[in-house]
């Protein structure tokens, strides 16, 4: 199992970029392709972005804590605030995408104030995502991408 | 880098340029030049991709209400050169039914031409 890196960064907007290259560089190293590491960008956004919004509710209100661990097959980040409890698992789905026209976009532009979009890109694009809520440590995601085998 | 430019190419049809990151960075930025153009009603909105590199759920939702708000007063927005991985996100959650997108400016700027030259606008001949 590999080291834990550690980020520890002020709740603003103007820190996600900071946060998505120490992520990434991670990634890199680790052996994700660029493909992958464009889905880990955007995943590490939308998870940063949703803490500052939702878990907080404003900027430099609290912490985030991001770690990674490359471990044999997964690279493995996790973002920690102490925010609102923000439980992706409870965000429904956005509700249209094959059939998305003039007449439900006003549903669905709903459905994205609330971080809708952006959790579902975590679960389209990351191969697994977790979230546990700790009255001490506050809220938990957990992003997981798979390394692909490298050749020998 | 990153910048966002304006031009009006003809009376009602205005191109707009996302160079970089369409991230919280830049995105309260175009949402503010969308809200001004479309003060004027039936006002058209080309948003050129083609430098852009990058966009996130904040930078769809931006497009998106602009859409909405365009086609409600009889305008629209249209986007042309999106790359592979912009493509990605946008087919990924369905926008790419939603809007008009042109592989080229000069393909966007030829949609609106023809508008304009199937329109009776009674100098015409």
């Amino acid at each position: 199992m590999g080291e834990e890196n550690v980020l520890n960064v002020a709740g603003r907007y103007d820190q996600i970029r900071t946060i998505i290259k120490f992520v990434t560089a991670g990634g890199e190293a680790a052996g994700l392709d660029e493909k992958a590491l464009f889905h880990l960008e955007l995943c590490c956004d939308e998870a940063s972005t949703n803490i500052i919004e939702h878990a907080y509710g404003a900027e430099d209100v609290g912490p985030i804590i991001v770690s990674f661990q490359a471990q044999n097959e997964a690279f493995v980040v996790t973002f920690l605030d102490h925010g609102r409890p923000f439980n992706p698992e409870d965000v429904a789905e956005p509700t249209y995408y094959d059939d998305l026209s003039d007449s439900n976009i006003g549903e669905f532009l709903d459905q994205m104030k609330v971080g809708g979009l952006g959790i579902h890109f975590m679960r389209r694009l990351m191969d697994e995502v977790h979230y546990n809520f700790d009255l001490k440590k506050g809220n938990e995601l957990t992003l997981v991408k798979y390394i692909p085998e490298r050749g020998v | 880098m990153m910048s966002i430019m304006q031009l009006q190419l003809i009376p009602c049809l205005w191109l707009i340029e996302v160079e970089g990151r369409l991230d919280q960075s830049q995105t309260p930025e175009l949402e503010k030049i969308l809200k001004q153009l479309q003060n004027d009603p039936q006002c058209s909105i080309i948003v050129d991709f083609s430098q852009a590199t990058y966009i996130n759920s904040g930078g769809l939702r931006c497009l998106l209400t602009s859409s909405r708000l365009a086609k409600s007063q009889g305008g629209d927005v249209v986007l042309c050169g999106l790359k592979a991985r912009i493509t990605e996100i946008f087919d990924m959650v369905g926008l790419n039914h939603v809007f008009t997108i042109y592989s080229t400016r000069g393909e966007a700027v030829d949609h609106f031409d023809s508008l304009q030259s199937d329109a009776p606008t009674g100098n015409s001949g």
